[in-house]
């Protein structure tokens, strides 16, 4: 009797937290796929110790690979909570990467160097560089958005074909090179394990999520996207508000492309970044954000950047091909937004 | 605070919409301003509310004038204008909307919370309200959203608050919790213009009336010395010319409904329609008429009771079915459902039919010109090359096309919800020519339409619908304008 009773209080509590909190779902499905990885790794009772240092290897390489398409996602939660998207994120990486090397670059031709300024100050000066680039490339979208009225979609696809193609032939003779010591940015290893891009993106993520409800412009993200109307008519700067979320998309964008210089060492113009966008719009998606605008969290894109990331890896672990791993990623995005609580109208 | 208007004059080019008109209100009075469509009410509280010039007349408050030129001056002189269509944002909470814009800001810039939270308390504690400020504006219904939007004026200490039509997108129960947020709004001393046509409701919560007809003010006083039917009267006018309509003779019923309801816009609606009738569906706004037809042409919410085509039951679960049933829909609304503005005149006058107008894959599109160069001639429309955007043609011969496209179907049944909306004089009446002309012809026609006028012009016999519900049915002598203004307004009951 008595077990029955704590049972039937659970599936009601269930229910509950299932209809009431929108994140529950989220957090529900990304447990599942945790478990699932626990079957994967072969748990085995005997060796437990070498078994928790293999799983928490497992879980610290997911994060650290995942964490530039997470910073990107923040943005994008705030560029679709107001009813937009961004489609240049993949390309901007690349454009504000090169301008990155071209400041940081160690060898004879950078033209730093040649002014006599190399090391730390050069690299801060790279790095501020990318950064003000990329608030640059977003205000720019963000004017082509409001003032231009130019569909989001379509703005930022011209951005996309501009930004790559421009960096692919401005780069065609240069090859800046990254010195070692700006690699210790994401690949700094505290004890033996390499934290750095895990500790940037949490950093930012709880930045992004302080903002989004603690801030008048947070809060004005989602009455923008909620009803444009009648936040105009409540005194709401609405084309300010939308200009503001694609600039900060575009610096978000430029933390990443620092981030993917320095994790990786060097850039491929061609293909860096491509489908970026991509990855980063399914994670908004899974984590709970109306493409309609107004509703979403900050939270639920962690959610959704880690939902996609564990199944990967758990696809990879339990030897499923790799063509067909997008396929999975598909069916996830789709059966998110089924599963999601929808209102009428 | 005490309002007083007087000789108010507003033309719109030679059109004077309002004639020296004079309007009055004091602290913790509710007065109704009343009047037809186009009697100047719009005008007189958008000159009020700053969002139009006055060319003649003082405003005076507290006995001193005052001159609104934007809507800020007004509310910030204490006038909070509560439009129709909320400005509330669904997905913030109840608080946030309260002080969106105007948030409050601790160190930093960060949002101070638990003093937004405070406040809205406070003001929600004044008015006698249990609301959980915390709560998302998109779970209230209808009527606390409206109250959140009024919370969201006391909080800007409006003194004098301007309802348009607050209730008629609510239900019953919501209506007197609306009612009973008034009345204390009145205790706190706020004066309150309530613009509505239900006149129950006006006799029930009002103190006071004006009542406004062609621009002039008609009549205005202490609402205990007049009875709903005097002021129905007032507001149509004694000197109403009946016109003659043409009696169409009429065969069996052919399209009836019983029991019809959809739980939310209308409730077990009884008709019946016969061959060669037009028969008319009038009401206020937000009594159900165009959701009910909508439901039984296959567009709109799923209803439960029979339709009956020929005594026959059927279903109809998308327009497609109705047309090959033989119902014609011509909706409200032109612009954005009657006419598609990217498509040229013959386009969207065959749009209807050209799915049955091929010749193997292709479009016969002789036929198809055929078909509309006899809907033409028919309806007489002033139109240039088949060719031209509809856009270019006036409203009246947008109609028209709109009812050619329907035509051309050759239905049997047709169903029209504001057939005249947005046309002039000259083509109203030729509109109603024509469905005097269909009706002879054999078709039957359904007149949707919320001008009494209209209704008698048109048809025989006319169903009267109030919140979701037919009251009465008039036919004959009972059919006419100071009848219907009786049930539509709920002043019958």
């Amino acid at each position: 009797m008595e077990n029955t009773k704590k049972g039937f209080n659970f599936i009601e509590w269930f229910r509950k937290m299932w209809t009431e909190h929108p994140l529950f779902s989220t957090a529900c499905a990304l447990l599942l796929m945790a478990i699932l990885q626990i079957i994967a790794l072969g748990f085995d009772q005997a060796t437990f110790g070498d078994w928790l240092s293999k799983y928490l290897r497992n879980w610290i390489n997911i994060l650290r690979n995942n964490a530039t398409i997470g910073i990107i996602a923040l943005g994008m939660t705030f560029v679709i909570i107001t009813g937009g998207i961004d489609l240049a994120v993949g390309s901007t990486l690349v454009a504000i990467g090169a301008i990155i090397m071209l400041f940081i670059d160690g060898s004879d031709t950078g033209f730093l160097t040649a002014m006599g300024i190399t090391g730390v100050p050069a690299y801060i000066i790279g790095i501020i560089m990318g950064l003000i680039a990329g608030l640059i490339l977003g205000e720019f979208t963000g004017v082509l958005v409001t003032v231009g009225r130019i569909p989001p979609f379509i703005a930022t696809l011209g951005m996309m074909k501009i930004c790559r193609s421009v960096t692919q032939q401005c780069m065609q003779t240069i090859n800046p090179s990254v010195p070692m010591p700006f690699t210790k940015i994401a690949n700094l290893a505290i004890g033996r394990q390499m934290f750095m891009p895990i500790i940037y993106w949490l950093v930012i993520a709880f930045i992004m999520y302080w903002v989004s409800k603690h801030t008048a412009f947070g809060r004005h993200v989602f009455a923008v996207g909620s009803n444009e109307r009648a936040s105009k008519l409540s005194g709401i700067n609405v084309n300010r508000v939308k200009r503001m979320v694609y600039a900060i998309m575009g610096l978000l964008v430029g933390v990443a492309s620092v981030l993917q210089v320095s994790r990786i060492g060097a850039m491929d113009y061609a293909n860096a970044g491509s489908g970026y966008e991509m990855d980063a719009i399914a994670a908004v998606i899974v984590g709970g954000t109306s493409m309609a605008g107004g509703r979403g969290s900050i939270g639920g894109t962690v959610l959704g950047v880690l939902i996609i990331a564990v199944m990967n890896n758990l696809l990879n672990l339990i030897g499923v091909p790799p063509f067909l791993r997008e396929a999975f990623k598909g069916v996830i995005v789709i059966g998110a937004v089924l599963l999601q609580k929808k209102e009428k109208n | 605070m005490n309002l007083n208007m007087t000789g108010i004059s507003k033309s719109f080019g030679a059109n004077l919409v309002l004639d020296k008109v004079s309007f009055s209100l004091k602290s913790g009075e509710i007065t109704a301003l009343l009047g037809e469509n186009g009697a100047g009410k719009s005008t007189l509280m958008n000159i009020l509310g700053g969002v139009l010039p006055s060319d003649e007349g003082r405003i005076e408050i507290d006995g001193k004038p005052v001159v609104f030129t934007n809507p800020r001056e007004s509310l910030d002189a204490g006038i909070a204008f509560i439009h129709q269509e909320l400005n509330l944002i669904n997905d913030l909470a109840i608080y946030e909307n309260l002080f969106i814009g105007r948030e409050l800001k601790g160190k930093w810039g960060i949002l101070d919370k638990s003093a937004m939270i405070e406040k809205t308390k406070e003001v929600f504690e004044r008015m006698g309200l249990s609301l959980n400020p915390e709560a998302m504006v998109r779970t209230l219904d209808a009527s606390y959203k409206q109250i959140v939007e009024i919370s969201r004026a006391m909080l800007m200490d409006a003194r004098i608050v301007i309802m348009d039509e607050p209730t008629t997108s609510l239900t019953e129960t919501e209506i007197k919790r609306v009612f009973s947020f008034m009345r204390s709004l009145k205790k706190a001393g706020v004066g309150i213009i309530f613009i509505s046509h239900k006149l129950n409701e006006v006799m029930e919560i009002c103190d006071s009336y004006t009542v406004l007809r062609d621009g002039h003010m008609i009549s205005s006083g202490s609402i205990s010395s007049v009875t709903s039917d005097d002021l129905a009267k007032m507001m149509v006018g004694h000197d109403v010319i009946e016109e003659k309509r043409s009696v169409h003779k009429h065969g069996d019923v052919i399209f009836s409904a019983s029991g019809v309801s959809d739980e939310s816009h209308f409730k077990d609606i009884s008709f019946s329609v016969r061959k060669g009738e037009v028969v008319g569906f009038t009401g206020l706004l937000g009594d159900g008429r165009s959701e009910l037809f909508l439901s039984i042409f296959g567009a709109g919410s799923k209803h439960t009771g029979t339709v009956e085509l020929d005594g026959k039951a059927v279903t109809i679960n998308s327009p497609w079915e109705a047309i090959d049933h033989g119902i014609g829909y011509v909706p409200r609304n032109r612009k954005e459902n009657g006419i598609v503005k990217d498509l040229d005149i013959l386009e969207n006058g065959s749009l209807v039919t050209m799915k049955k107008r091929r010749k193997g894959l292709f479009l016969d599109q002789k036929r198809i010109e055929e078909d509309f160069q006899k809907e033409k001639r028919d309806l007489s429309i002033k139109m240039g090359d088949d060719s031209e955007p509809i856009t270019s043609l006036s409203g009246g011969n947008q109609q028209k096309v709109v009812l050619a496209k329907w035509l051309s179907a050759g239905p049997r049944i047709l169903i029209l919800d504001n057939p005249t909306q947005g046309v002039d004089v000259g083509a109203k009446e030729e509109i109603y020519t024509i469905i005097s002309s269909l009706a002879d012809s054999g078709v039957s026609v359904i007149v949707l339409s919320s001008e009494a006028h209209e209704i008698v012009r048109t048809s025989s016999r006319c169903y009267v619908m109030y919140h979701g519900k037919i009251l009465t049915e008039l036919e004959g002598d009972e059919l006419n304008e100071h009848e219907i203004m009786r049930w539509a307004t709920g002043a019958a009951i």
